[in-house]
């Protein structure tokens, strides 16, 4: 099994240069998206585009994308060309960083779980999709360029390797779906 | 004396049991893996069923197996044929038969439609270019779908999988080796081959391996074969050839004797005569001598005439084998678990239950020997067998009656038994032979050659003149025999298909209204409505 990176929670002098954790301290710089149980606090919603960049040092981790919206979304993919790239799609949150979406929000801890099993030199491409009318329109841009019929979905970009909906609530599937090639 | 009763006394203890018993592991096998031989020490096998060969049948098996509550593993593995083309869990049906296959088929007749769209009224260009690597990526990316569909249903079934190659330890245990050369030993009360076949290279022929290809890697060719050469008389070789042509490809079929051997032989000469009429060239009679890489990377192919002892030579880009294929067993260590092979095909020898000559380990799909090879009987069969290994029921497999389809340009299918079965078993006296000539109502207003749609329908003769086999010719033949064999496996009598109400206008209606025998000598040919 190759090495994942360090697990311990990041020191403030190390912000920027360790691995992504699964839950980061309420407030801290790694807090939005919320990514426990929903406890009350309030997050600030992404700004469209918000990159977070995660250095190579000292082994190298995943790279994680938060864009919101499918111009956002292609723009990610084509930065990454050539690379690995895995993405989740979720209804957007609210100020409140709760999505509209009630399974998304029970597949994303989920999600986050599974993230210790990525490879590394991956991009993961977290995707806001929009409000749910926008969704809920048969003609919007991930059904028609995508073909992303539901949300959640987690998929392996350029290849069918898909979960969607109760799928990405199988911690196994989504383990299988990250560590497998 | 005394050892022959030891050994009966043996075999009937073995037979009376027919469950795990721990068997002590020789020590040069239980110094290297833990695990297995551990669990196998304390008497525990590490599971219920291990299915070797994740293909229709393996899969089938193992996924019923796991939903009657047992404890299953699947261990898969493909040896990258030697071209290198390698793929993912499915088996062939998936990755390189029947799937890619029917697609490239029906990509090959839309090129026939889009020919025929003018007459309609559609204002289509007649010279309409194919591009192979756009319609090959999306087979491609169907059939990794179906990969990725299978892989998550094992892991939402909790069925462990292996990608790995099995070979027995000994009757209850298998050894399985990653890419990587990594071991692992997986022990189980019972254990299903399920390994499939892979295609044979005629290695005699100077050139043949390492030249040619085979349907194992002409589905995942990412560039057009060009000018092509398939050597065989198989339905493999004639289907493969027809979608070549049908794609625009300067396609020749090579047959050293008959076509469709197993066919009906009046229907497979017809099917050869379609495709010789539209656009695919036969050798007929003539085996290939050498294959021989030229400087320009073209294949030079020389072959003899078998009849005149002629010889005749061409270039070609691609040469794809189609000569038989034969079952995998080579690699698996049989002898060690004591599992008997028909010496010949390598196929391994079963009963009506599927039981091999070791009474906990099976045999279904292409590698057992006598079975059809045919994705749908393998199902059933791993599915009938994993409902009998739970004692859910004793139902046997039926390998009768089983209906089939030939997807070569014009398609062929048929169920139940041959003209020439049906004679040698009953008698030319006893048998009659029902036919016609049809044409299909879409090729008329395109002017299409429908000399070949013919229907043949074999009966017994004595009343009530149960039919015995239904050989269809014709578009959609898969879609038209489907229902029919269902009669048939009913016991339909000649008058209850002449009871049976047609569809008009379908081709499928043609059935119902057959009335001329071969006897009478009369003209099968259908004339209006």
């Amino acid at each position: 099994m190759a090495l994942r990176g360090p697990r311990s929670p990041p020191s403030p002098s190390l912000l920027g240069s360790c691995r992504h954790q699964v839950l980061g301290p309420p407030g801290s710089r790694f807090a939005p998206p919320h990514v426990g149980p929903a406890s009350g606090q309030s997050h600030p919603k992404p700004s469209p585009g918000y990159l977070r960049f995660r250095s190579a040092f000292p082994m190298a981790p995943y790279l994680e994308v938060m864009v919101s919206g499918f111009e956002d979304f292609n723009r990610a993919v084509e930065q990454h060309k050539g690379k690995t790239i895995f993405a989740y799609f979720t209804g957007s949150k609210d100020a409140e960083g709760k999505s509209w979406c009630p399974d998304c929000v029970e597949a994303e801890p989920v999600v986050r779980e599974g993230l210790k099993h990525i490879c590394e030199e991956c991009v993961f491409i977290y995707c806001q999709v929009g409000e749910k009318p926008y969704w809920k329109d048969p003609n919007n841009d991930f059904r028609t360029n995508l073909k992303i019929t539901a949300v959640p979905t987690l998929l392996k970009y350029g290849t069918p390797q898909k979960l969607v909906e109760s799928e990405c609530l199988q911690a196994d599937l989504v383990e299988m779906l990250f560590s497998e090639d | 004396m005394a050892a022959t009763a030891a050994t009966a006394v043996l075999a009937a203890l073995r037979g009376f049991f027919g469950r795990f018993r721990w068997r002590p592991q020789a020590p040069a096998l239980a110094g290297g893996v833990r695990g297995a031989a551990r669990s196998a020490a304390a008497g525990r096998p590490d599971y219920d069923l291990l299915v070797i060969g994740g293909g229709s049948g393996g899969l089938a098996c193992a996924k019923e197996a796991a939903q009657l509550g047992k404890k299953v593993a699947v261990v898969d593995y493909v040896e990258p044929s030697p071209r290198g083309t390698r793929w993912g869990l499915g088996g062939t049906c998936v990755n390189v038969g029947c799937i890619p296959k029917k697609l490239m088929h029906h990509a090959a007749l839309l090129g026939a439609m889009i020919h025929d769209a003018p007459h309609y009224g559609w204002g289509v260009p007649q010279q309409v270019p194919h591009d192979w690597s756009k319609m090959a990526e999306a087979v491609q990316n169907y059939v990794k779908s179906l990969n990725w569909g299978h892989r998550v249903q094992l892991q939402e079934r909790k069925v462990s999988y292996f990608n790995m190659k099995a070979s027995f330890v000994d009757e209850h245990v298998v050894r399985g080796v990653t890419k990587g050369g990594k071991e692992t030993l997986l022990s189980a009360k019972h254990i299903v081959i399920a390994t499939g076949g892979r295609p044979r290279y005629p290695t005699e022929i100077e050139g043949a391996l390492e030249h040619g290809i085979t349907s194992d890697d002409i589905f995942w060719l990412k560039e057009s074969p060009g000018k092509t050469l398939v050597v065989g008389g198989s339905y493999v070789a004639l289907e493969c050839a027809g979608f070549l042509t049908g794609l625009g490809l300067d396609t020749t079929v090579m047959i050293r004797s008959i076509p469709l051997r197993g066919f009906d032989q009046q229907m497979s000469a017809l099917v050869t005569d379609y495709m010789a009429s539209h656009g695919t060239r036969f050798l007929r009679g003539c085996t290939v001598m050498s294959v021989k890489r030229l400087p320009d990377s073209q294949l030079q192919v020389t072959w003899k005439e078998l009849a005149s002892g002629g010889e005749g030579t061409d270039t070609f880009n691609t040469v794809l084998w189609a000569v038989g294929r034969v079952a995998e067993t080579r690699n698996l260590d049989l002898e060690k678990a004591g599992v008997d092979i028909n010496p010949k095909s390598k196929k391994i020898l079963v009963d009506a239950r599927e039981a091999t000559s070791v009474p906990h380990i099976y045999a279904i799909g292409d590698t057992a020997e006598g079975r059809p090879e045919l994705t749908p009987t393998a199902i059933m069969a791993g599915r009938l067998l994993a409902q009998r290994l739970c004692g859910q029921s004793k139902d046997l497999m039926d390998y009768d009656n089983v209906p089939t389809t030939v997807f070569t340009p014009l398609e062929y299918g048929c169920v139940g038994l041959s003209e020439e079965e049906a004679v040698a078993r009953h008698g030319a006296d006893h048998v009659e032979v029902y036919h016609a000539y049809y044409k299909p109502l879409e090729f008329t207003v395109a002017e299409r050659d429908a000399s070949q749609c013919y229907i043949k329908m074999v009966c017994l003769r004595k009343p009530p003149k149960p039919v015995l086999g239904l050989h269809f010719l014709g578009p959609n033949a898969g879609e038209v025999t489907q229902g029919f064999a269902l009669g048939i496996k009913c016991g339909a009598s000649y008058a209850q298909v002449m009871r049976t109400v047609g569809i008009h206008p379908t081709c499928a209606e043609e059935v119902t209204k057959l009335r001329i025998t071969k006897r009478s000598g009369m003209d099968p040919t259908v004339t209006g409505c």
